[in-house]
């Protein structure tokens, strides 16, 4: 809200600069984001929370200054002269749950024309633009008091009758059209609180007024509203239509049953003084009247929650000024009664909040707890955390940079990457209001977030990118209730060949792979296993699924190369390696208490043998082989080599592999070795139909 | 006669050239066909009385060869290695085989530290859903539906019930629901805002704290909350609390920090003011403690929030949110 410091001077009269009392201001809770020097005045830009209502007007910030420096507030003087004339006109509140209050004049013969320029510079400089007297007479009050005010044309107004209620009530109607003054005409919900006449709706309430019924240039007679329309209510309207004005705005949070009354007064003289209008007699109906709220307030309590002990009379002095009514004063306490204006205010905790706010946060002395030890964490879950913790630093380690992406996708991602329609990644949350339709979904993979900072990468010039992420992936269950959360590991590598001085020529996947392998390592994971992929996207004869204790734990390799075209990645390379793992299950199948072994005693031995086999057959499978025969003395097989072409026959491939032999009881002879790997190597090729490569 | 040998032989070794030719000259005068060798062979012919004279000269002289072998050998040995060595040599101003290690995401960073701090302080950490109901994301922190609170946090919505979290303060819910007091824990996590511009995102994280037990007041926000600025940001930094609104929290308060750019001098980030809002906080809503089955006369506690993109941006001179998503390398390396 945009505060005139001239206008607030009516009010208070301050002594202190502008930049003063905006420091006064925002040490009470009332921060001013700006100050801005204009016409020899100083327009304040204050952010008032949503709690303060009372706060959107001049009078309320002038009260709080008021307080602040204990000085009176002066208030306007609202001695209305007006004719005694009996009128013939009505207001009936159908509805008294959503209207409590509604208080109206007549003016009768004004003249309609451009405001005085005092009154102008004040709506300007406060962000209003003037209108006409009459209009910018409301606006004027509003920004003044607080309260919304509508003018009516006399004229329009059927039967002499105003009548507050909704559709449903007042007509039985479940929706029906209005035009609003801005020209739209809008759907309006049964729920909708309108005022009507005796024939037609007219306004919607608290929100704006109706096309019919605007006061224009040949508008002679005029009804003002000073209403009080329950905040939830308006709210509603508001949200609904989505239309918001500085009307809905106070309304919704809540206006001043009591003022209202004031308010109306306030604009009535203006009406006269300005516009020249003769005034007539109030109608006030009243239905739901005032009880202001009574709050104990112990001293005892302010300084169990504030930490510091104040003296009675610091308590009431802080209290001073803000418009309490305060009662029954004893040593244990005393009581307060609540102004309308404060509806904030509700309970002792918010008595204490106005005492700190008054005395000062800053003058609150600032000390450490006296804390009871407690472990309250389960010990699974701190070691969760390490364990997260060593994977993303078993991948920093490795040259991989960490990325975060924003947690939406859209559901055309998954389609580029073939994911079927029955697959889990396929269970979608959606984003009932996103931001962009990209982003209409939760995602249920990191894959394709990865695949976006790839392109963004590329098309920076960035030729090699090693990054991974850790996050959630979420999957509906049945969109009734909340998603499964699922932590997951993701990983992108792609390396242009770039002339270097040291070569490396380790095939994209492999590198991957090793790099997972020191991470499955690093936090005590063994026995997990490769098996081909069916990834959709990925590359069928160079992709893994990451088998850990049987079950699918994630994948790794080469996207494949629809995918590539189908993104249209400007890679040079066609390999782009990518990896994605379910990371709650990494933690889980974790094992970290290291138990020591006792060093070899005895020297090793190592025999290497290469085999011609069948190019078909896979690595793992030799090893399974070697393992499952090993007697006790093998300590460890290892494949070294792997041929093919030269005099290898077409469809075959050679295999070299390494044996290391050991015996924990004694130094193991030649024949021993020989004998064992003999049997061993027969085996093999017994199993592989292989022969050894001589 | 030995004189005219000693002087031939060490005109010979000054001439050697390399460990070989030592070798062939130790031969040559040592060696089984050696001069000396048969030198001592020929003084048996000699009378006893000779034999004495000479064999002493004899010994003298092939002693003396001994030594001066062995001297030049050494010699030449190091000789040959120091020529070894400098043939060997690399051009060690060739760059080393490149190993990078990968860069943490500066919000990793800003988080771990805020983490490290309060976890140094005994508080313990606590994690939550982020697609939450809403009845943990606002109702049981006292913002009912229909109130213009929920204005202040632009929700993504699931359904009617279910939103994406819009700040940390639900697990604070969860965990009172579970746990009886002491409570002093933190939550980190993702929140999510419908808002996009230079700085916010509509996916951001913040960190969450509460602290409740018997007689925890204001002035041990105040202290908790100054010690971890300091840790933070430098010991020297000024604090200030100024009265705020959260629904959940009575009083509430902001805590700005002077400006860490300009040292509170005033400039374009902190508007001039000095002044940089970097907390949110105050004493929990003694409804809140209710609504989790806490007796409000008995418990006190105190929560707070803050917002880890805020505090990187500033605390590394980033001008745009969205760099923090992009995922470039050349942003990322930087860190």
């Amino acid at each position: 809200m945009r505060v005139s410091f001239d206008w607030l001077k009516d009010f208070v009269k301050v002594a202190a600069t502008p930049e003063a009392v905006a420091e006064k201001l925002t040490m009470l809770g009332l921060e001013i984001e700006a100050l801005e020097r204009i016409d020899g005045d100083v327009v304040l830009e204050v952010n008032v929370t949503p709690n303060r209502p009372d706060c959107l007007s001049i009078m309320g910030i002038a009260r709080e200054l008021s307080a602040a420096y204990g000085i009176p507030l002066a208030f306007p003087d609202l001695n209305v002269v007006s004719e005694s004339k009996e009128l013939d006109f009505n207001v009936e509140i159908l509805e008294a749950d959503l209207c409590r209050r509604y208080a109206g004049r007549i003016v009768h013969n004004l003249k309609v024309g451009p405001s005085p320029d005092w009154m102008k510079k004040r709506l300007e400089k406060c962000g209003i633009r003037s209108i006409n007297n009459v209009v910018d007479i409301t606006n004027y009050v509003l920004l003044e008091f607080g309260h919304p005010l509508h003018a009516f044309d006399l004229s329009t107004i059927r039967g002499h009758l105003i009548r507050v209620g909704t559709p449903k009530v007042t007509t039985g109607q479940s929706n029906m059209k209005f035009t609003t003054l801005d020209g739209s005409e809008r759907e309006v919900s049964g729920e909708t609180l309108l005022i009507w006449d005796a024939e037609r709706p007219i306004a919607i309430a608290g929100v704006m007024g109706g096309s019919d019924t605007e006061v224009t240039e040949k508008t002679v007679d005029i009804f003002i509203e000073s209403a009080y329309f329950e905040p939830t209510s308006i709210r509603r309207t508001s949200k609904t239509l989505g239309l918001k004005t500085e009307a809905s705005y106070r309304f919704e949070r809540g206006t001043d049953l009591k003022a209202l009354k004031k308010a109306l007064d306030r604009a009535a003289m203006l009406m006269h003084e300005v516009a020249g209008g003769t005034l007539y007699g109030k109608i006030d109906i009243y239905p739901k009247r005032f009880y202001p709220k009574q709050i104990n307030v112990r001293y005892e309590r302010i300084g169990r929650l504030l930490g510091v002990k104040l003296s009675e009379q610091e308590v009431l002095d802080c209290l001073q000024g803000l418009g309490l009514e305060i009662f029954e004063c004893n040593s244990e306490g005393f009581k307060v009664k609540v102004p309308p204006y404060r509806g904030d205010i509700a309970m002792e905790a918010d008595i204490i909040e106005e005492v700190a706010r008054l005395y000062g946060y800053d003058r609150i002395p600032a000390e450490l707890p006296k804390a009871r030890l407690g472990v309250d964490s389960r010990k699974e879950i701190v070691s969760a955390r390490e364990i997260r913790h060593d994977i993303r630093e078993s991948l920093l380690k490795c040259g991989f940079d960490e990325a975060i992406n924003l947690s939406f996708m859209g559901a055309y991602e998954l389609d580029l990457l073939s994911i079927p329609a029955e697959d889990a990644r396929r269970k979608l949350v959606q984003v009932r209001n996103p931001l962009r339709e990209e982003d209409a979904y939760m995602r249920t993979t990191l894959v394709p977030a990865l695949i976006r900072n790839l392109i963004h990468n590329l098309a920076h010039g960035n030729r090699e990118l090693r990054l991974f992420e850790m996050a959630k992936a979420f999957i509906d269950i049945d969109h009734n209730s909340l998603p499964e959360e699922k932590e997951r590991i993701a990983a992108l590598y792609y390396r242009e060949k770039t002339k270097t001085l040291y070569k490396d020529d380790t095939p994209d996947f492999f590198v991957v792979k090793g790099i997972g392998d020191a991470m499955f390592e690093g936090i005590g994971i063994s026995g997990h296993s490769y098996v081909r992929s069916d990834e959709p996207f990925l590359h069928p004869g160079r992709s893994a699924n990451i088998m850990i204790g049987g079950s699918k734990a994630g994948f790794i390799g080469e996207l494949s190369p629809a995918v590539i075209e189908a993104l249209d990645i400007k890679a040079q390379k066609p390999s782009v390696i990518v990896m994605e793992m379910d990371l709650g299950a990494i933690i889980s199948l974790s094992k970290r208490d290291a138990i020591y072994k006792q060093l070899p005693k005895y020297p090793f031995v190592e025999r290497d043998t290469a085999i011609i086999v069948d190019a078909r057959l896979q690595a793992a499978e030799i090893i399974g082989h070697l393992k499952d025969h090993a007697s006790g003395i093998v300590e460890d097989v290892s494949i070294f080599d792997i041929y093919q072409g030269g005099n290898i026959g077409v469809g075959k491939k050679s295999i070299a592999f390494n044996v290391r032999y050991r015996s924990p009881e004694k130094t193991l002879t030649d024949q021993e070795v020989e004998d064992t790997h003999k049997v061993l190597v027969d085996y093999i090729l017994e199993k592989t139909g292989g022969q050894v490569r001589i | 006669m030995s004189e005219n040998l000693k002087r031939t032989f060490l005109d010979e070794v000054s001439s050697l050239k390399s460990l070989a030719d030592a070798a062939n000259l130790r031969v040559k005068y040592l060696g089984k066909k050696g001069i000396i060798t048969a030198k001592i062979k020929s003084l048996s012919s000699l009378s006893p009385e000779e034999r004495r004279v000479a064999g002493r000269e004899i010994n003298e002289l092939k002693q003396f060869i001994e030594e001066e072998c062995e001297r030049k050998e050494s010699l030449l040995k190091s000789a040959e290695l120091k020529g070894r060595l400098l043939a060997e040599a690399i051009d060690i101003t060739l760059p080393g085989k490149a190993v990078s290690f990968g860069h943490e995401h500066p919000l990793s960073r800003t988080l771990r530290e805020v983490v490290d701090i309060f976890t140094r302080m005994g508080f313990d950490v606590q994690e939550g859903p982020e697609v939450e109901l809403d009845c943990y994301n606002f109702e049981a922190l006292n913002i009912p539906k229909d109130h213009p609170a929920r204005d202040m946090q632009d929700t993504f919505y699931i359904s009617e019930d279910i939103v994406l979290r819009t700040h940390t303060s639900p697990v604070q819910v969860r965990v009172m629901e579970k746990k009886k007091p002491p409570l002093r824990f933190i939550a980190p996590g993702k929140v999510y805002r419908c808002d996009a511009d230079v700085t916010h995102s509509p996916m951001f994280h913040q960190v969450e704290g509460l602290m409740v037990d018997k007689d925890i007041t204001f002035s041990h926000l105040k202290g908790v909350l100054i010690a971890f600025i300091h840790q933070m940001f430098g010991p020297d930094i000024p604090v200030r609390f100024r009265p705020s609104y959260f629904p959940f929290t009575e009083p509430s308060a902001e805590i700005d920090m002077g400006c860490i750019l300009c040292k509170s001098a005033g400039c374009r980030v902190c508007k001039g003011t000095g002044w940089l809002e970097i907390l949110g906080a105050g004493m929990v809503n003694p409804k809140v403690l209710e609504n989790v089955g806490y007796d409000s006369e008995e418990y006190t506690g105190f929560a707070f929030g803050m917002g880890i993109e805020r505090i990187t941006l500033l605390k590394y001179s980033i001008d745009d949110i969205r760099l923090l998503f992009e995922n470039d390398i050349r942003f990322l390396r930087q860190f």
